[in-house]
C-alpha cells in the first residue's frame, strides 16, 4: 500500500515538476520557423468575426485581411496619408469619357495568387479583379456593397481593366475604393468559386505577404509567410494571430515572452507606465477613432435647437479627453477629423465660426431656461466597452449638472448597435473612423442615412437632412480644394444646427517586444493596427 | 444498479427538453442581431437584411425551435452562424481543454485540500489548524482574475517557469502540461480551499465517534485510524462536495479560460455571446447541461464505492 502511494506520489510529483526544468524556452524555439521566426501578435478580441474581406470590419480581422490580401493601390504601411501603387503598376489619371469617369489601371504581372483548399497558385489577372470588384458591389456578398454603386469595372486585357463612374468623383474619394482597406481587397476568384463564400471567411487566399494556414476557434488564425509575394519574400516566417480579450493578459504575455506585440490600452498612463519600464515599446498611432455625441431632432426636447445648444455647452471635452489622456487622444471640432484626411475643421476654424462649443455650464442652463426645459429625465443605453460606458458616465454628470438626469442601462457592445439603430437613445454616442469626409457626412448626417425611415440606413442617429446638397455638391467636386471648402461648409452647418457634439479621437495602443521591427514608421494604419509587412522583423 | 442509471437517464430528459427550451427562448430574447454583430457598425441596412435572410433569422421562431430540437435528436448541433462551421467541431475541439483544465483543478483541490483538513483537524485548535484556516478563507475569497494576474506574474514573467498565456495541442502532451499548471493551480487552489475547510469540519466530527475511539483502544496506529477508520467515512460528503464543486469549475472555468487565452467551452460560449452566435451559445449550453446530468450521475454511482451501505436498487 505505502509502496503504490509512493509511486503514485511520485508520478504527480514528476508530472508536476519535469516539464517546467530546462523546457525554458521551449516556447521561443517553438515560435520558430525555418523560413525566420513566427511574430506572435495579441488582439483584443474572443474570435475572429469574418475573413472574407469585403465583409471583415472588426479590427481583429482587418488585422488579418491586411496580411493576405492587396488592392490595386495601398496605403503605404505606417502612414494611411500616402496612397501608392499596389497591384497597379501606377496610380492612373481618371478620362472623362461621354460624361463618365474612367479610370484604367494596368495590373502588375507577376502578382501570384496563394493556394486555396482546392486550389493552386496562380499568376492574378484582370479576371480576378473584375470578379472581385463585382462582389464588392454586390450586397448579398459584400458589407460595402453602397461604395460601389454606379461603378462599372470592365476587363480590357489580362493585364489591364478600367473602372467607369457614372458620376466623376475627386481621386480623395475614388482611390480608397480600390485601395486595400474593405471592399477594395481583391479576391481570388477561382479559390472563392471552388471553396465558396462561406469557407473565405475562415480560410481567405489572397496575394498578400503571408498566407492563411489554419485557424482554431477562439484561440489563433496561423499565417505562413508566401514566399511568392510580388515584393519579396517576408522576414518573418509567419505570424500567430492570438484571439486574447483580457488587457492584463495580453500585457503579462508580453512581458513573459509569450507574445511579440499586442493590442494595448487607450490610456496615456498604460502608455506612460509600459515606456518606462523598460523592456516594452508602447506605440501611439493614427488613426483615431472620433467619438461624438448625435441628437435625435425628432424627438422632443431635442427638436428644439437651444436645447441641442444647451447640451453642447453643457459638455466639457476636456472631460472627455481626461479620460484616455493626451497623446493617446486629442480634441476635434467637428466629426471629420482635421487631423487625418480633408474637410475637417480646426479650432481655430470652429472657433472663428462660433461653433467650437467651449464648455459653458451657464449658458446652457440659460438655454435650457428660454428653452422652457426643467426636470428632464433621458434613459439611455450605452455598450459595457469602455470607450462608450466611460464617455457616458461623464456625460451623465455634466447633464446632473444643468438639472438633467440620465438613467443608463448597460448592454452589451452588440446589442448597443442593433438598438440604437432602432433610435432607442435620443442621444448617440458613436466612436468610429471613416476612410474619408464624404463616408463620415453621409453615415452620420446625410438624410437617406437616417436609422429606421431612412431611404437608404445607416447611422443617421440624428434624422438630420439640411446638408444633403452640400454633401452631393462635395461628392462630384473634382477639384480638391473646392471639395475640401465644401466639406467644411457641411461641418459648420452641422455644428451651427447642434445636432452632434464632436469630442476627441482615440488613437490606436499597441505594446511590442523591443526586439519586433514593423520595418516602417508607425504614423497611422487605417487597418487599425502596426500594420505587419514583408519588412517586418524580429531580432532575437 | 444498472437499473438505477437506466431510471435516471430516463428522467433525466424530461429535465433535459426543459433546460433545452428555456435555453431556445433565453437566447432569442436576449437582444441584439447576429447580422449586426457579425458585419460591424459600417454595415449598411440592406447589406444587414441580406446577411439576417441567409442566416435563417427571418424563419418564424416555432419553426426555428423545431429545427433545434430535430436537429439535436440527430445529434446535429448546426453551423455557426458566424464562421458557418459545425458548432460540434468547435465544441469537440475545446472540450477536452475544458475538461483536462477542470480535472487537474479537482485532483489539485482534493491532493492538497485534503490533507490540510485532515491535518488541522487533528491539530485542532492549535497554529497549524489556525493558519491553516486562515489560508483556506484566503482561498474562498480571493478572486479567481486576481490570483491568475499573481501566479501569471510570479510564476510566468518573474521566473519563466510556466507560459503565461496560450495553450499547446494534445499531440504535445509535455508542453500541453506547462500550459495547463497556472491555470490548473487558479482553479484547484478555489477548490482547495472548500475541500481543506469541509475535511476539516467531517474529521473534528468523525474522529469523536465511537468506532473512532474504539479504534484507538484496539491499539492501532493512529494514521491507521486517521486514513483507514475515519477519513474513509469523511469521504462521502467530500465526494459529493467534489460533485458539486466539479460543475461549479466547469462554470469558473469561463474566467480561468479567458485570462490565460485557452481554449475551452467557457471562452467559446463568451465569444458566442459577444457575437449572438445563437447556433454555438444554444450548442454549449446543451452540452453544458449534458456535462452536469452526468456529473450527477458519477457522483451517485462513486458513492457505491466510498460507502458500502449506499445500494441503488
Amino acid at each position: 500500500m505505502a509502496t503504490r502511494r509512493r509511486v503514485v506520489g511520485a508520478m504527480l510529483a514528476s508530472a508536476v515538476v519535469a516539464p517546467t526544468i530546462g523546457l525554458r524556452g521551449l516556447e521561443t524555439a517553438a515560435a520558430q520557423d525555418a523560413a525566420g521566426p513566427v511574430l506572435r501578435f495579441g488582439v483584443n478580441a474572443a474570435d475572429l468575426a469574418t475573413l472574407d474581406p469585403h465583409y471583415a470590419s472588426g479590427t481583429q480581422d482587418r488585422t488579418v485581411v491586411d496580411m493576405v490580401f492587396n488592392g490595386l493601390v495601398r496605403y503605404q504601411p505606417g502612414d494611411s496619408s500616402v496612397i501608392e501603387p499596389d497591384i497597379a503598376t501606377e496610380i492612373p489619371e481618371p478620362e472623362l469619357v461621354d460624361g463618365k469617369q474612367v479610370w484604367t489601371f494596368t495590373l502588375r504581372d507577376d502578382v501570384m495568387f496563394q493556394a486555396g483548399p482546392d486550389t493552386e497558385a496562380y499568376l492574378l489577372t484582370a479576371d480576378d479583379v473584375v470578379y472581385s470588384l463585382q462582389k464588392s458591389a454586390d450586397p448579398d456578398r459584400s458589407a460595402y456593397a453602397g461604395d460601389y454603386k454606379g461603378m462599372t469595372v470592365a476587363k480590357v486585357d489580362d493585364q489591364t481593366v478600367t473602372i467607369t463612374l457614372d458620376i466623376p468623383v475627386s481621386p480623395t474619394l475614388f482611390l480608397p475604393k480600390v485601395a486595400n482597406y474593405a471592399g477594395g481587397f481583391i479576391v481570388s476568384s477561382k479559390a472563392v468559386e471552388a471553396m465558396g463564400d462561406d469557407v473565405i471567411k475562415t480560410h481567405p487566399v489572397g496575394t498578400g505577404p503571408f498566407m492563411f494556414e489554419s485557424y482554431t476557434p477562439q484561440n489563433s488564425v496561423v499565417l505562413t509567410a508566401n514566399p511568392d509575394y510580388f515584393r519579396g519574400a517576408p522576414k518573418l516566417g509567419g505570424v500567430e494571430v492570438r484571439y486574447m480579450p483580457d488587457a492584463s493578459s495580453r500585457e503579462l504575455g508580453l512581458q513573459s515572452g509569450d507574445l511579440d506585440a499586442a493590442a494595448g490600452v487607450t490610456e496615456a498612463q498604460w502608455v506612460d507606465r509600459i515606456n518606462s519600464e523598460g523592456n516594452l515599446t508602447a506605440d501611439v498611432f493614427g488613426v483615431g477613432e472620433v467619438a461624438f455625441f448625435n441628437y435625435n431632432v425628432n424627438v422632443p426636447p431635442f427638436d428644439n435647437p437651444l436645447v441641442r445648444e444647451a447640451l453642447n455647452y453643457a459638455i466639457s471635452r476636456d472631460e472627455h479627453l481626461a479620460l484616455y489622456g493626451e497623446p493617446v487622444a486629442e480634441n476635434v471640432f467637428s466629426v471629420v477629423p482635421e487631423a487625418f484626411m480633408p474637410g475637417g475643421l480646426t479650432r481655430e476654424e470652429a472657433e472663428a465660426e462660433g461653433v467650437a462649443y467651449d464648455y459653458d455650464p451657464e449658458k446652457a442652463a440659460a438655454l435650457l431656461e428660454e428653452a422652457g426645459v426643467s426636470d428632464l429625465t433621458i434613459d439611455l443605453i450605452t455598450s459595457e466597452m469602455p470607450a462608450y460606458r466611460s464617455n457616458y458616465e461623464v456625460l451623465q454628470a455634466e447633464l446632473a449638472d444643468v438639472g438633467i438626469t440620465v438613467n443608463l442601462n448597460v448592454v452589451d457592445h452588440a446589442t448597443m448597435h442593433e438598438q440604437i439603430r432602432q433610435d432607442v437613445n435620443p442621444i448617440v454616442l458613436y466612436v468610429a473612423f471613416r476612410p474619408n469626409a464624404d463616408v463620415y457626412l453621409t453615415n452620420f448626417f446625410f438624410s437617406e442615412s437616417a436609422v429606421v425611415d431612412g431611404a437608404s440606413p445607416i447611422t443617421n442617429f440624428s434624422h438630420y437632412g439640411a446638408i444633403d446638397d452640400l454633401i452631393l455638391q462635395a461628392r462630384s467636386e473634382t477639384d480638391a480644394e473646392k471639395q475640401d471648402e465644401l466639406w467644411k461648409q457641411a461641418n459648420i452647418q452641422v455644428l451651427k444646427d447642434a445636432v452632434t457634439m464632436p469630442l476627441h479621437y482615440q488613437n490606436q495602443v499597441y505594446a511590442r517586444r523591443p526586439q519586433v521591427d514593423y520595418g516602417h514608421e508607425l504614423v497611422s494604419s487605417l487597418a487599425l493596427y502596426p500594420q505587419i509587412t514583408e519588412l517586418t522583423t524580429i531580432t532575437e | 444498479m444498472v437499473r438505477h442509471i437506466a431510471r435516471r437517464l430516463l428522467l433525466a430528459i424530461p429535465t433535459l427538453l426543459a433546460v433545452f427550451t428555456i435555453i431556445f427562448i433565453i437566447v432569442r430574447i436576449a437582444p441584439g442581431d447576429p447580422a449586426v454583430a457579425a458585419l460591424g457598425d459600417y454595415a449598411s441596412a440592406d447589406a444587414v437584411a441580406a446577411l439576417r435572410e441567409k442566416m435563417g433569422l427571418n424563419v418564424p421562431l416555432w419553426q426555428q425551435y423545431f429545427n433545434f430540437l430535430g436537429d439535436l435528436l440527430r445529434g446535429n448541433l448546426g453551423n455557426s452562424m458566424i464562421s458557418q462551421k459545425p458548432v460540434i467541431e468547435q465544441i469537440a475541439f475545446v472540450l477536452p481543454y475544458t475538461l483536462e483544465l477542470t480535472f487537474a483543478a479537482i485532483v489539485f483541490g482534493l491532493v492538497v485540500g485534503i490533507p490540510i483538513g485532515v491535518i488541522t483537524a487533528v491539530k485542532r485548535n492549535s497554529p497549524v489548524d489556525y493558519i491553516g484556516r486562515v489560508v483556506s478563507l484566503l482561498g474562498l475569497s480571493f478572486p479567481a482574475f486576481y490570483l491568475a494576474i499573481i501566479l501569471m506574474f510570479f510564476f510566468a514573467v518573474r521566473l519563466g517557469w510556466f507560459p503565461a498565456v496560450g495553450s499547446a495541442p494534445f499531440s504535445e502532451p509535455g508542453r500541453n502540461l506547462r500550459y495547463l499548471v497556472l491555470p490548473a493551480i487558479t482553479l484547484g487552489l478555489i477548490e482547495t480551499a472548500y475541500i481543506a475547510r469541509m475535511t476539516r469540519s467531517v474529521m473534528i466530527s468523525i474522529l469523536s465517534d465511537d468506532y473512532v475511539r474504539t479504534a484507538r483502544a484496539k491499539g492501532l496506529q493512529e494514521r491507521i485510524v486517521l486514513i483507514g477508520h475515519a477519513l474513509r467515512a469523511a469521504l462521502i460528503p467530500i465526494v459529493s462536495l467534489v460533485g458539486i464543486f466539479a460543475i461549479s469549475l466547469i462554470g469558473s472555468s469561463v474566467l480561468v479560460e479567458e485570462v490565460f487565452a485557452r481554449p475551452g467551452l467557457g471562452k467559446l460560449m463568451v465569444g458566442a455571446t459577444k457575437q449572438k452566435d445563437y447556433t454555438t451559445l444554444q450548442s454549449i449550453m446543451v452540452v453544458y447541461a449534458l456535462i452536469i446530468v452526468l456529473i450527477n450521475l458519477v457522483t451517485d454511482i462513486v458513492y457505491t464505492f466510498v460507502d458500502p451501505r449506499v445500494r441503488y436498487e
